[in-house]
């Protein structure tokens, strides 16, 4: 055999070797080598995820994937994040899959994949019962300090629909804001109703309520992954079909959106 | 109103002591590694070759110059750009580790620049290699003045691990920060948590206190 | 990495580091004076034999030397609003930065104070000046040389400690890192630009010290 042809095999054996040896962490094949689905999701966020009073993750998110877990046949790892840090978490490596409750927007489209809407909600202005904003242009006046989650498209739309108020961005997640509201370091908040809504029950009955006009038009929820993991992008879409048509995502939803039964337990 | 948070926090103190439990994992194994990382570098600081003393001297400019939640969001966010990969809980102890070691490093250089030279040429003179020189006869006497700012360093470095706390990790001040999300009595939450920081603290700062009463002698 | 660094990216946040910079150097600034303030206080207290002024500044000192600044900055965050005190987030922040600073400042005082040689005293009260004359004409000026070098090593402290400012929503340097981080998703170019920022007021201060150092040495030579 001639040295040409000998250096061009050993060539194409070490690429074959080369690239079937590369894979890049958090596609679908890598998740199912290590054993284990690295799951990226909010902190205190309550229904969504949230560590329980067992110390335990907990939560329509931690749910969900805990079912894709299971399917894939390994085990889930949560981690908790601050809102600003969970696509920075998903870009530098740490987790496989963001599990919250994003919008997909095309500036962060342009950093990681979206999946299928998993929900849909609409933004909304919620304030302090008896404050006495009715309608957007009581709210939209340069007295008004307003509370937004940093990084969420709440600030964005806040920032649109608000141009006038002051636009104050909390760190953390969405109670914050709440927080903040009940304690007078602001006069209105701006997020989506569903997670609003799903987070009054911790806080003084009636203490807030919510103006009746929405901001934008209705937002869609997905989960994300790298760009990279094309066939957990499309794996994950195929599980929420599954999971929709045999029932498992109503008893999710129902379970934790819908009432507060879920308290008792966790 | 009082006595029900009250309730629910006697109820989610277990969780509590979970996180003082991560927090003195935390410090422990930071202050080990501080410790064996700035007497490395401290005897270095303080020897002969000037690249190095110039190199560690940078190093630990940007330690002391930075804030050290702003060193924590690097090692955290962006050591991955460098295919360095770390999940919250080394993260933290790594840069608990290069942030301590740097003051640890300025402690030591300056004990062991406090010993006399005649102190070190009668060690030369008595045949010892530098590394004898170094353990037999100088560390020995710095630590007459190194141990006093040394225990004082362990006390800001427990304080410390409150910080990695922006990245995640469930030690004593994030669970208090997301108890009281839930629990909104805040007075009521850190001063459980104030309470748990101080038990172990204050020992070591009493421990300081008697050190330095000590070696002034 | 440098090469994927985005320079142009940064120059068009830096009106929005130079707004946190002015920020921190704000902060830093108030919080210190106000700090200094309460140093004297808490240390003329820890000093005086009078026990009801003399314990509570000793149980100030050690809760804060005790527990985390972070946990300070929460407890007054957090805690202020239930006793119905609605304080703004930067007030609270310069309030926590200002106790934990004074307490540091009152220890930092008392063992200048302490440091002023017991023969000096005695010259002083055999000369009839009473307390205070003592205290101006003796022993503060020789416990300033002791003191002003460690009181610019807290004012480094303090506007590091700042940086924890931004996790309770204050607008300063840390926080448009964080800002920038949210909306570019690019954390490197975010927080080394933060750093250097940082390390440039880091040098100034010290810059600072060791002149003040060599200064103050110079006069005790009298």
């Amino acid at each position: 055999m001639s040295r040409k042809k000998l250096v061009s095999i050993i060539l194409a054996l070490a690429m074959t070797v080369f690239f079937t040896g590369i894979s890049f962490a958090g596609t679908l094949s890598e998740i199912v080598k290590r054993g284990e689905l690295r799951v990226a999701v909010q902190s205190g966020a309550a229904p969504y995820a949230f560590v329980d009073k067992h110390g335990e993750h907990a939560g329509s998110m931690i749910d969900f994937t805990k079912g894709m877990a299971d399917a894939m046949g390994v085990k889930i790892k949560v981690l908790d994040f601050d809102w600003d840090g969970l696509i920075p978490a998903l870009l530098s490596g740490k987790a496989d899959v963001l599990a919250a409750d994003m919008t997909p927007t095309l500036k962060r489209a342009l950093k990681i994949t979206f999946a299928d809407p998993w929900m849909s909600v609409q933004t909304c202005v919620f304030t302090k019962t008896g404050a006495g904003y009715q309608t957007l242009e009581d709210v939209n006046k340069p007295e008004v300090t307003v509370g937004v989650l940093l990084g969420s498209t709440g600030e964005t739309i806040a920032k649109q629909y608000l141009p006038k108020a002051k636009i104050k961005s909390y760190k953390g997640g969405g109670r914050m804001i709440i927080q903040a509201l009940l304690a007078g370091h602001v006069d209105a908040g701006v997020n989506d109703d569903l997670a609003v809504l799903t987070a009054l029950p911790d806080f003084p009955p009636n203490s807030i309520r919510l103006l009746d006009k929405r901001l934008g038009g209705k937002a869609p929820l997905s989960f994300a992954v790298n760009h990279e993991s094309v066939n957990l992008w499309q794996w994950i879409n195929l599980y929420f079909n599954t999971i929709r048509s045999n029932g498992d995502y109503n008893k999710n939803i129902a379970y934790w959106m819908e009432g507060i039964e879920w308290k008792k337990d966790h | 109103m009082m006595a029900f948070y009250f309730s629910r926090l006697v109820e989610i103190y277990p969780f509590f002591l979970k996180g003082l439990w991560m927090t003195s994992k935390i410090a422990f194994i930071s202050l080990i590694t501080c410790t064996l990382l700035g007497f490395v570098l401290g005897i270095f600081r303080s020897g002969k070759n000037p690249i190095l003393k110039w190199i560690i001297g940078v190093y630990v400019s940007f330690v002391r110059g930075t804030p050290f939640v702003v060193q924590i969001f690097i090692i955290f966010f962006i050591l991955p750009d460098w295919g360095i990969q770390l999940e919250a809980f080394p993260a933290a102890l790594l840069a608990m580790a290069i942030m301590g070691s740097a003051f640890i490093c300025e402690i030591v250089a300056g004990g062991i620049n406090s010993i006399s030279k005649g102190q070190w040429e009668a060690a030369a003179s008595s045949g010892l290699s530098l590394i004898q020189q170094l353990r037999l006869v100088i560390i020995p006497q710095a630590m007459k003045v190194i141990l006093p700012p040394l225990v004082g360093q362990y006390v800001l470095l427990i304080k410390d691990t409150s910080v990695v706390s922006v990245i995640g990790v469930m030690e004593l001040t994030r669970v208090g920060w997301v108890t009281v999300v839930r629990i909104p009595e805040g007075l009521m939450v850190f001063s459980l948590v104030g309470i748990l920081y101080f038990s172990i603290s204050y020992p070591l700062i009493l421990l300081s206190n008697y050190l330095e009463r000590k070696m002034a002698l | 990495m440098l090469t994927d660094f985005n320079f142009r990216i940064i120059m068009e946040y830096l009106p929005l580091f130079l707004t946190g910079l002015k920020s921190t150097f704000l902060i830093s600034i108030v919080s210190l004076l106000l700090a200094l303030a309460t140093g004297i206080i808490a240390c003329a207290g820890r000093i005086s034999s009078f026990k009801y002024l003399k314990y509570p500044a000793i149980a100030y000192i050690e809760v804060i030397r005790s527990t985390p600044l972070l946990v300070q900055i929460y407890f007054l965050y957090f805690g202020l609003p239930t006793l119905g005190l609605r304080i703004p987030e930067i007030q609270t922040g310069i309030l926590a930065l200002m106790l934990n600073s004074g307490a540091y400042i009152a220890e930092i005082i008392r063992a200048g104070i302490s440091s002023v040689d017991e023969g000096q005293l005695e010259a002083g009260v055999s000369s009839g000046l009473n307390y205070f004359q003592r205290m101006r004409f003796i022993i503060l000026p020789q416990a300033l040389g002791v003191t002003v070098p460690p009181l610019l090593g807290q004012a480094i402290v303090l506007v590091k400690d700042s940086s924890l400012l931004s996790l309770i929503s204050v607008m300063e340097l840390t926080r448009c890192g964080q800002t920038m981080t949210s909306e570019r998703f690019m954390p490197s170019e975010a927080f080394f630009t933060v750093a250097f920022f940082y390390m440039c007021i880091y040098f100034v201060l010290k810059a600072l010290a060791d002149w003040s150092q060599k200064k103050l040495i110079f006069r005790e030579a009298y």
